[in-house]
């Protein structure tokens, strides 16, 4: 019997694994075994050239001050952004699965701001955060607060960018949720609630533990995706004002424009230590029961 | 545990097979130039590579060339601006390198370093035909890799009418008459803030460093092996620079695509310095003719003012298949005539000087300021750093212009910074 | 996770017959309220992508214009005529589709089969493959792009749409999700298919497949969604024109070296996003049938 499964199982998997140990193991390998050595964009030519340094670059990056200071940029956004987006995420979702008019133009509409060109959104929330004349600053002028110019303050403009992220990364989890929530079969819910249970007791006790497995699938990508946040500060702030919105990718980023593709590749792979370490710890809280 | 030792098992022999060989110091800068290109037509195809509208441009530009070469064939792929660097050094990286390409001034350094490029052949061209500036942008450590194809260089853009009445009837001339136009743009002009300058973020540096030029600083040693930056003239110009915001003549916000044009329009901003490109988007937000001019800037104590060039050469690359053709092709795309035409089809300014002797390239008033001014500019030193000492740069510029850091530190910090990073040659 | 399900009908010849659940009565209905707060959730979650379409009828000058407007003051179609006349539209719009249709087609295929594995087989390296998979999601892309392009060129594969494609066609995203997804169906179905005596690779395509229709069409959604938007890799993998996705041409004709026609990037954006769409809204009812499904009886 389980030979019979071990069998079905490798030949299912073949087609991933192979296409896998191809197009992304081998890069893998390559990049990290990079991640030792001096390597410049000035090497490329003659990638073996290139002198081993061991931990160095490691070192070095931990010794740097900018790339200290977009690691807390990193957390920050990690903190502030996955609770947010999961929670948004996931109260779309189930008032969506609720819904029984419209159902499909509701869905489209909540998903726009993922397929939204980043020029359009970047305009847009830029005018609604102007300093003057921005749209959030008249509002809450109406009700008399003076509000700061967002994006250019050191204080202001990550948890701008956070808000602004929420709101275009929301569709692409509240999907995957609505897929999730259409696994827990409506008798139960509907048994509940003849048994009196309240909307809030439904989706405590029945609902979410239901969602186990895709709240983790749904905690572990969102996370990963905002450890590595980058586009919006990209578009919106260049990383600025004073590096108060660079991320480690963006960082990873600009020195792999400088050509440092040594150094890059070794920040990439601290991050990716994080990355990993978190995925561990949610693993274990949402705990897989495998 | 099993698999954490093959994992840096891995990653050891991995590591051991890089170790056993050693950089050998060959490919980039300080390079003898490369043979003289054959006599008679090119032959062959040319495959060439180019961004944006050149790009969009070229292969019909170019039939004139098939036709005076039979035997010969341009292909020509366009690329886009976004992403063209990472491209072209992909294709260095692998090996696979068109013919010849359009590089961006900033970038020949680092593409020479690498071994990419050819040194330019013996006797191709004349260095003396170009705008001294721009072929600068082409010599890393002493060797041409390249030719320039087209320039753009920065001039002072000011509202004419805002300026008279405040009292301006032309352009001022030194630091310190810029300094007081501007106050009088903002106290009688009407403007909120007289001159715009950039206070830090990508590209500051092409606004600061012009300054810190017409004051004859230097940002490399003659061979661009060791960066100068801690000088008192840089330290000066910094702080002239810093006093646009300290008086709140300049804004230390970064502006929005489309807010300087849109200012401009409306007066919030009276003056402000860039490339001929800018004619047409402040025409395109409203602006009219007899409402701004251009002026060349002005110098430290008197004209001329030293400029930022940039623009596009042109280069050949090592692992080419067809290098003698693409040199040819290269030397046709430098022609005068050549260099006028393509001015007339895509725009660019040329980098030839003999080109601007005749056509609408001598006669246009506002074509003729940026002429004038390419006799006065500078290039970036052509060093594979660049780009990461510029960013440098720019931050510290941005923390001068904030207030955060004094021009003097920040001088200090450049040096150390741009020291330790080295210049790559 | 147990839950209390009856056993299918009859299993061994027929798939499994779907009835839909029984209602006593419409007790769960939707609160007048709740509409009321989606759509105003509706309007603020959609401004962008309005402002988007309405400014791609503008001229250049005004869709640069700070502060922005709103409703155009000089409606024209320049952008989209530029659009269509410039580019050859029809070309990067095909490559484009294929490259995103073979993407997300083979994501769908290839990751529920080896997620499926994942949740619910058991098979010596059932961990080790999982961690992998894992691990390639944790590692930033930045970073393997050089080495991946060179692998790519010595292949030979630079300059062909089966070299945009082969890369993306094992995505981790895919398995993972396939992967939780799967777990939340009940062990009790395979087990009762095992007693009847389908065979592992039967079970997995006639029964556990229908059911993740719902997951299947999600991850085809994001997978297109992704793959139709990539820029970085086919620009980097194209060497001639003709083989441009959209994304790469959009970019060519509106991004100068000093200035960006928005205009154009615009109109560009508008249609880029329709293919997109029209898959969201196709696949999204895919999702919705996924209620007659639930209530396995």
């Amino acid at each position: 019997m389980r030979r019979q499964q071990a069998v079905a199982a490798w030949i299912l998997a073949l087609p991933f694994v192979a296409l896998f140990l191809l197009f992304t193991a081998g890069p893998v390998l390559a990049s990290l075994g990079m991640s030792f050595t001096d390597m410049r964009s000035t090497d490329v030519r003659g990638p073996l050239g290139v002198e081993f340094v061991g931990l160095q670059n490691y070192a070095d990056l931990i010794g740097d001050p900018l790339f200290r200071k977009v690691t807390v940029n990193t957390l920050l956004y990690l903190l502030l952004g996955v609770p947010l987006t999961m929670a948004v995420a996931l109260a779309v979702a189930v008032a969506l699965n609720r819904i029984t008019r419209l159902r499909g133009f509701f869905r489209v509409g909540y998903y726009l701001p993922v397929v939204t060109s980043i020029v359009a959104v970047s305009v847009v929330w830029k005018f609604l955060l102007r300093d003057r004349g921005g749209l959030l600053n008249v509002m809450l002028d109406w009700v008399g607060i003076n509000g700061p110019g967002y994006l250019d303050s050191t204080t202001w403009a990550l948890p701008s960018l956070v808000a602004m992220s929420v709101w275009r990364n929301f569709g692409t989890l509240m999907v995957v949720f609505l897929a999730g929530l259409q696994t827990v079969p409506r008798e139960i819910i509907e048994a509940a609630e003849a048994d009196g249970a309240s909307a809030w007791g439904r989706f405590r006790y029945i609902t979410l533990p239901m969602l186990r497995p895709t709240l983790l699938f749904g905690a572990v990508i969102t996370s990963i995706g905002y450890l590595q946040f980058f586009e919006e500060a990209f578009v919106m702030t260049k990383g600025g004002p004073l590096d108060s919105t660079k991320s480690v990718t963006f960082f990873a980023y600009e020195q792999f424009g400088y050509g440092n593709y040594a150094y890059a590749s070794a920040a990439a792979y601290l991050l990716f230590l994080a990355i990993v370490v978190l995925t561990f710890v949610q693993f274990r809280w949402l705990r897989d029961k495998d | 545990m099993k698999r954490t030792i093959t994992t840096l098992a891995v990653v050891a022999m991995t590591s051991l097979v890089l170790t056993s060989c050693g950089r050998d110091n060959d490919g980039g800068g300080g390079d003898a130039q490369s043979k003289a290109v054959s006599d008679g037509p090119a032959t062959g195809t040319i495959e060439v590579w180019a961004m944006g509208t050149e790009g969009e441009k070229l292969q019909a530009f170019s039939a004139d060339f098939e036709k005076a070469n039979p035997d010969a064939k341009v292909k020509v792929t366009a690329i886009p601006w976004d992403g063209a660097h990472n491209k072209i050094a992909n294709a260095i990286a692998s090996g696979k390198t068109p013919d010849v390409s359009l590089i961006g001034t900033t970038w020949m350094g680092e593409f020479a370093e690498a071994g990419g490029l050819m040194p330019t052949p013996e006797g191709l061209v004349d260095k003396a035909d170009f705008f001294p500036g721009a072929w600068g942008s082409t010599e890393v450590g002493g060797t041409s890799y390249g030719v320039p194809w087209y320039v753009e260089t920065r001039a002072l853009y000011y509202r004419k009418d805002m300026a008279k009445k405040a009292g301006w009837s032309k352009a001022p001339q030194t630091w310190e008459e810029l300094h007081q136009f501007a106050t009088d743009m903002k106290e009688k002009g009407g403007a909120e803030y007289g001159l715009n300058l950039q206070p830090g973020q990508t590209g500051s540096w092409q606004s600061m460093l012009p300054f810190a030029w017409s004051n004859g600083a230097e940002v490399t040693n003659q061979d661009g092996t060791e960066y100068t930056l801690d000088t008192p003239e840089m330290a000066e110009a910094l702080d002239y620079y810093s006093s646009y915001f300290d008086e709140g003549l300049s804004s230390t916000r970064t502006l929005d695509p489309g807010e300087l044009e849109s200012g401009f329009a409306d007066g919030t901003y009276a003056s402000f310095i860039s490339g001929p490109w800018h004619t047409g988007l402040v025409e395109e937000a409203g602006v009219t003719q007899d409402q701004y001019a251009i002026a060349p800037l002005p110098g430290k104590d008197a004209m001329p003012g030293t400029s930022f060039v940039g623009g596009g050469d042109l280069a050949v690359f090592k692992d080419a298949d067809n290098t003698d053709a693409a040199w040819k092709y290269v030397r046709w795309l430098s022609e005068p005539e050549t260099q006028q035409g393509f001015y007339d089809v895509v725009g660019d300014l040329p980098a030839v000087q003999a080109a601007w002797d005749t056509g609408k390239l001598s006669t246009d008033p506002q074509l003729q300021v940026f002429g004038t001014q390419l006799e006065n500019t500078l290039a970036p030193p052509a060093v594979p750093t660049w780009e990461q000492v510029a960013a440098m740069i720019d931050s510290l510029v941005e923390q001068v212009s904030k207030g955060v850091t004094s021009p003097e530190e920040a001088t200090k910090e450049m040096q150390s910074k741009a020291k330790s990073i080295g210049t790559g040659l | 996770m147990t839950q209390t399900v009856e056993a299918p009908a009859s299993l061994s010849d027929e798939p499994v017959r779907r009835k839909p659940p029984k209602r006593a009565g419409r007790s769960l209905s939707t609160p007048r309220w709740l509409y009321g707060v989606m759509a105003v959730g509706l309007i603020v979650v959609v401004i962008p992508f309005i402002w988007m379409v309405v400014s791609s009828f503008k001229p250049e000058g005004e869709v640069r214009a700070v502060p922005p407007t709103w409703w155009p003051e000089n409606v024209t179609t320049e952008n989209y005529r530029h659009l269509f006349t410039q580019l050859d539209f029809p070309r990067y719009f095909l490559n484009s589709a294929i490259v995103a249709v073979a993407v997300a087609a083979g994501n769908m295929v290839f990751c529920s089969m080896l997620g499926y594995a994942l949740a619910k087989l058991d098979f010596p390296g059932k961990k080790v493959i999982f961690a992998l998979v894992l691990g390639t999601l944790m590692v930033p892309g930045v970073v393997t792009f050089v080495p991946l392009f060179v692998l790519t060129t010595n292949i030979g594969l630079t300059n062909t749409l089966p070299g945009m494609i082969l890369p993306f066609l094992a995505g981790p995203f895919g398995v993972f999700l396939m992967r939780q997804f799967v777990l939340s169906l009940p062990d009790e179905l395979i087990q009762a298919a095992r007693v009847d005596g389908a065979g592992e690779l039967r079970i997995f395509f006639s029964i556990i497949l229908p059911l993740c229709g719902p997951a299947v069409a999600t991850l085809g959604v994001l997978t297109f969604l992704t793959s139709w938007n990539n820029f970085l890799w086919p620009l980097v993998v194209a060497t001639s024109e003709d083989k441009y996705t959209l994304p790469v041409a959009l970019a060519l004709y509106a991004v100068g070296q000093n200035a960006t026609k928005y205009g154009l990037l615009l109109a560009g954006s508008v249609v880029v996003v329709i293919p997109v769409l029209a898959v969201f809204l196709v696949l999204q009812r895919r999702i919705m049938q996924g209620i007659a499904m639930t209530g396995i009886k």
